[in-house]
């Protein structure tokens, strides 16, 4: 399937009746469109591989217990990660072991539709990503996925900032014209 | 290997065992059966007053494990396994198979033996099978509403 039928809603919809069917072959689809964009939301939100790989197996036995019971399909995607944001925050509660007076923070931490909707512009974004040289793509990937500072970047691929600054520019120039020739997200 | 892709190996093998059908309708069976037992045993307890006072509570320990049994059978089908559509037809026709054979044993043993427990058994058997036809109904509805849907979005997504 292409990348824009695979971020069409619709596909998700497809997706979710089918498993609600019962077709196992359909949980394996499942899986494999929405595991990475799962674990790395959760990595984000754990910042350890290890509590994220905890933490998508939880969300994983949810989602293959509950799918069943999904009332509307079509939200299959802010149904996803809205189990995912409440195992992570109940995770994190249980760590921390906040005060009741912190409870609404960690609420605002994030919205499932929000989520769902930036992992999916996250998943084209990287399989365009994909397509840039190697050097361009992962001075991209830190400064704009990754959120590291000119200088991070430079110290950590130990090249001068403004290489750094070049080989931005290269590949935002390059990133557009791809987006130019396979159209926008 | 990346972590993520590592994870997702791990989950596709979590999935199987817990998409395990023979689970699902093991469950399914365990309910059946101990639904039929209990019934049985019950009307019997119900009924047969004359029985010694050891007996009697024999057959009220065979009714609380019998209903313990299709508690967790219930649990398991509403939090641990639950079932999906196709599912959902297939426990239908063996529900209203297994309660029609049940149903049919309950007349037969009520016009063998006319007693007061064969009676209460049948009522049950009956309501047993009424049930199962209501659920089987509203799985069929269920699932063709399913198929619809399925084959909607299916066409809207090749054009």
């Amino acid at each position: 399937m292409s990348t824009q039928k695979l971020n069409d809603p619709r596909a998700d919809e497809l997706l979710a009746i089918r498993c609600q069917l019962g077709e196992r072959a359909a949980f394996a689809e499942l899986i494999g469109r929405w595991h990475e964009p799962l674990w790395r939301y959760l990595r984000r939100l754990a910042n350890s591989d290890q509590a994220a790989d905890d933490l998508v197996q939880d969300t994983w036995v949810r989602v293959l217990r509950g799918i069943a019971g999904l009332r509307d399909a079509a939200r299959i995607r802010p149904w996803l990660f809205g189990i995912a944001r409440r195992i992570a925050m109940d995770r994190l509660r249980m760590h921390y072991a906040r005060p009741a007076a912190d409870e609404g923070a960690l609420e605002e931490l994030a919205s499932p539709e929000i989520d769902a909707e930036l992992e999916a512009d996250l998943a084209v974004l990287e399989s365009r990503l994909a397509t840039l040289p190697v050097r361009e793509r992962e001075t991209l990937a830190l400064f704009y996925l990754r959120e590291l500072s000119l200088e991070q970047i430079a110290t950590l691929l130990d090249i001068p900032a403004g290489t750094v600054k070049s080989r931005l520019f290269r590949a935002r120039q390059l990133l557009r014209h791809e987006f130019e020739t396979k159209g926008a997200i | 290997m990346k972590p993520e892709a590592r994870s997702m190996q791990k989950i596709q093998g979590l999935a199987g065992a817990e998409l395990s059908l023979k689970a699902r309708l093991g469950y399914v069976g365990l309910l059946l059966v101990s639904a039929a037992l209990t019934t049985v045993v019950v009307a019997l307890w119900l009924t047969e007053l004359s029985l010694p006072v050891r007996a009697q509570l024999a057959f009220g320990a065979m009714s609380v494990i019998g209903t313990c049994w299709m508690a967790l059978a219930v649990w398991a089908l509403g939090a641990r396994r639950p079932l999906f559509a196709r599912d959902r037809v297939v426990a239908g026709r063996m529900a209203v198979t297994f309660s029609a054979v049940f149903a049919a044993g309950c007349v037969a043993a009520t016009i063998v033996s006319g007693g007061a427990a064969s009676y209460g058994a049948l009522a049950t058997s009956v309501a047993m099978l009424t049930t199962a036809i209501a659920t089987l109904a509203s799985a069929r509805r269920r699932f063709a509403e399913l198929v619809a849907r399925r084959q909607e979005l299916e066409a809207q997504l090749r054009a």
